[in-house]
């Protein structure tokens, strides 16, 4: 059993947890639910022993964490992070998954035969021969919790460990973790979206560093202050999921999409608001593009205006579609369009799932102005366009002396992407720009593309969270190794999954559940 | 993702080479290149490029990659090679002799660069990095980190091509935003590589901390069981051909 008694924590003066008592035994999956910020990561680094606790007590089967006992609370403690790429040590796959078991001294023979059932637990056995960087981010993730479990820990922690996935990884590692727990594992999940409540056996919510909610996932999803403490009440499927229970449905062990349909009317179907007329049109014409003789994109001609969302599995060319788009990948043949003129690079918005990606400038002020600047504006111009993109996005004036590398993750995410409007592209992309962030942040980001879309900007969405950019989207574009499978409205697309299928992805519940609510029996 | 691979990356494969224990194949890479440079021309040459032969046959390497990769080096080739042959002073002209000493390094040189990909491409990162970890365990003897070493080396070939990724994302998002990488004289490519590099630094030290805190959470202290066993013959019977083969390059 892993406990924690009236546990604080402090980076400096800064409290970060306060009064924190929590227990997760052998068997039981409690989700840790929380705003950004709210103490979540700090709360699972002191299970496993990686941080100490300021004041209180942390104990794993008895054993309190102390520097220590760091090695032995690790080994009976997993952890697996939110990033793949940033926990894999090795090259080779085989190689990773024996890391952690020939650190805990184990012989030879030992360490084989236990990585070689972590892999197969993990169902990545015909891996194991390949080069660690060569697999998809669901594979890595796979591979991540296959290097945790070879050292058979008893309890494992998961810090968002689905958020950089797409809906069929993240279905893979719940059913992973479904069998684990029935095994007698314990596990804490940290969580930000309400697909972890399936099966929960409690769900806790942290707010400003405290415990402000502990029960059962139903009732969780009865409570409005529970809903809001945890920042949840902004994603789109908790509306109909508390609807659920509240009518005395059940949310049961796994997603029903059966059960979510009952309470979906047909004013759940979202639509696009705005006519077509005065907006600004990015295109994509016929772009063939290929790396070392392997084919990323293939003929591709796609249209965006409004918000049109581009989905696809991992390694269907999303990213290069985007890049060709945007400018910045000049294509084989073909080429992109704006307004019908070549797109060249500096015209279209690009923004990236991590903002440290996009910035360099010493000030935040600086970065802000130096896209005006490099479009031609005089200083004085670059520094209004600076302070009107700062103001739109909320960065506080007192920033922008500041360098922007000491800003906080979200400050940081705002400068960026205020350094792409400030240049007032007529279109944008966005890759990835949701993964990470909590349920009112990513709700803050749709508004944000919305409006933009209502200025007329052209705005296309590469994301693998389908689900809840559905709403405020136009258009969909479904790719699939390279090719263009489906563009539909997208509010064709929030009913029907066998276009997700189509396009060799797992169609999001919240779709499965209104093509059912319908009359399509096969979603 | 654009992925290129580099002349020398590990190519995946089941060739002869590929089979032999990285150990071997690094003590025989350390001696044919003492051997390559020390052997008396032009009969000794004769006898390790037939070397480099044999190992590029077993290895399924085209002699094309072991060129493409002494691309960089070609213009100081040239050069020595020039310097050596054309005579200035005295009697101006081409000397015969200084061509054929320089042609002789020059082929030492691909010799070694030809045994050194053979190598390269046929090792995994962690094999090379266990296969040093294990030709300096006596090291350990007087107090040298070999485990912690080893692991470092295996880390950092890892984060070769991660880097790469990174630069090549952080120059998209920065050509979008007008950033001009590729044009303008030396000076304003040099300046904007340091914009590149900035972003890069802070995103390779976050990461490099979260591993860190990964590999600890893995319980890593440098100390690891040992995944290598006993030579096989094969290996056994490759190391001493590759010492007969040295023997009779240097006394040729």
């Amino acid at each position: 059993m892993i406990e924690l008694s009236d546990v604080g924590f402090s980076y400096g003066t800064a409290d970060v947890l306060r009064g924190v008592s929590l227990v997760v035994r052998p068997g039981e999956r409690v989700v840790l639910l929380g705003r950004n910020g709210s103490g979540k990561s700090t709360l699972s680094r002191l299970v496993n022993g990686s941080l100490a606790a300021r004041s209180g007590e942390v104990a794993v089967d008895g054993v309190a964490s102390t520097p220590e006992t760091r090695r032995a609370i690790a080994s009976a403690v997993g952890y697996v992070r939110q990033d793949p790429r940033n926990q894999i040590v090795s090259p080779l796959v085989l190689d990773e998954v024996e890391f952690g078991p020939r650190n805990l001294g184990l012989p030879r023979e030992e360490v084989r035969r236990r990585a070689e059932r972590a892999l197969e637990a993990c169902g990545i056995d015909r891996l194991r021969t390949r080069m660690t960087d060569e697999l998809s981010g669901g594979q890595q993730q796979l591979l991540s919790l296959a290097g945790v479990l070879a050292m058979e820990p008893r309890y494992l922690v998961l810090d968002e460990a689905g958020s950089h996935l797409d809906e069929a990884s993240r279905a893979v590692i719940a059913d992973l973790v479904r069998r684990l727990v029935r095994g007698g594992t314990g596990v804490l999940e940290v969580a930000h979206g309400p697909e972890a409540l399936f099966g929960a056996s409690r769900v806790v919510v942290l707010e400003g560093g405290r415990i402000a909610w502990e029960g059962l996932p139903d009732d969780f999803l009865r409570s409005e202050g529970a809903l809001k403490a945890s920042g949840l009440a902004d994603d789109p499927l908790v509306a109909p999921l508390a609807e659920l229970v509240r009518g005395g449905g059940m949310l049961g062990e796994r997603p029903d999409p059966a059960a979510l349909a009952a309470v979906l009317t047909g004013s759940d179907v979202p639509g696009g608001e705005v006519g077509r007329s005065g907006r600004h049109r990015l295109e994509l014409r016929n772009a063939s593009v290929s790396y070392d003789g392997l084919v990323a994109l293939d003929d591709v001609t796609l249209a965006c205006s409004g918000v049109t969302l581009l989905l696809g599995a991992s390694g269907s060319g999303k990213t290069t579609a985007a890049r060709t788009l945007a400018g910045v990948l000049a294509p084989d043949a073909g080429g992109a369009l704006l307004d019908g003129a070549p797109v060249s690079a500096g015209e279209v918005g690009l923004s990236f799932q991590r903002p440290e990606d996009q910035l360099f400038a010493d000030t935040v002020l600086e970065d802000l102005s130096f896209a005006p600047r490099m479009l031609g504006l005089s200083p004085e111009e670059a520094d209004v366009r600076a302070h009107e993109a700062a103001e739109r996005l909320g960065v506080a004036g007192d920033l922008l002396d500041r360098s922007p590398f000491e800003l906080s993750g979200g400050q940081m995410r705002r400068v960026a992407l205020a350094g792409v409007l400030a240049a007032h592209p007529r279109a944008c992309v966005f890759d990835e720009p949701s993964a990470g962030l909590d349920a009112p942040a990513r709700r803050a980001l749709r508004e944000l593309v919305s409006s933009l879309a209502r200025e007329g900007v052209a705005a296309l969405v590469v994301t693998h969270d389908a689900a809840e950019w559905l709403d405020v989207a136009d258009d969909v574009v479904l790719l699939a190794r390279g090719r263009v499978v489906a563009r539909v409205e997208a509010k064709e697309a929030a009913r029907s999954p066998e276009l997700f299928r189509a396009a060799g992805m797992e169609p999001p519940l919240l779709v499965r559940a209104r093509a059912m609510a319908q009359g399509d029996s096969h979603a | 993702m654009r992925r290129m691979l580099a002349p020398g990356a590990y190519r995946p494969g089941e060739t002869l080479v590929h089979g032999i224990d990285a150990r071997v194949k690094i003590v025989a890479l350390l001696v044919a290149s003492a051997t390559a440079f020390a052997a008396p021309a032009p009969r000794g040459v004769v006898v390790v490029a037939a070397g480099l032969l044999v190992a590029l046959a077993a290895s399924g390497t085209s002699p094309r990659r072991v060129l493409m990769a002494l691309r960089p080096a070609l213009v100081i080739l040239g050069i020595s090679l020039l310097a050596n042959g054309v005579v200035l002073v005295g009697q101006p002209g081409v000397s015969v002799e200084g061509l054929a000493r320089s042609a002789t390094a020059i082929v030492r040189i691909v010799i070694v660069v030809g045994l050194a990909l053979v190598f390269s491409s046929t090792t995994m990162p962690p094999a090379i990095a266990d296969g040093i970890a294990a030709l300096m365990a006596p090291l350990a003897r007087l107090g040298v980190p070999v485990g912690g070493l080893s692991t470092a080396v295996s880390v950092a070939l890892r984060f070769i091509p991660l880097a790469s990724e990174e630069v090549e994302r952080i120059r998209c998002a920065q050509r979008a935003r007008g950033a001009r990488l590729d044009e303008g004289g030396v000076i304003r490519r040099l300046s904007g590589w340091g914009q590149v590099l900035v972003p890069l630094v802070v995103s390779l030290f976050r990461r490099a901390d979260e591993l860190a805190a990964a590999m600890e959470d893995r319980c890593f202290t440098g100390e690891q069981t040992s995944m290598r066993g006993r030579l096989a013959r094969g290996d056994v019977a490759v190391l001493l051909g590759v010492a007969a083969w040295a023997a009779c390059a240097l006394l040729a």
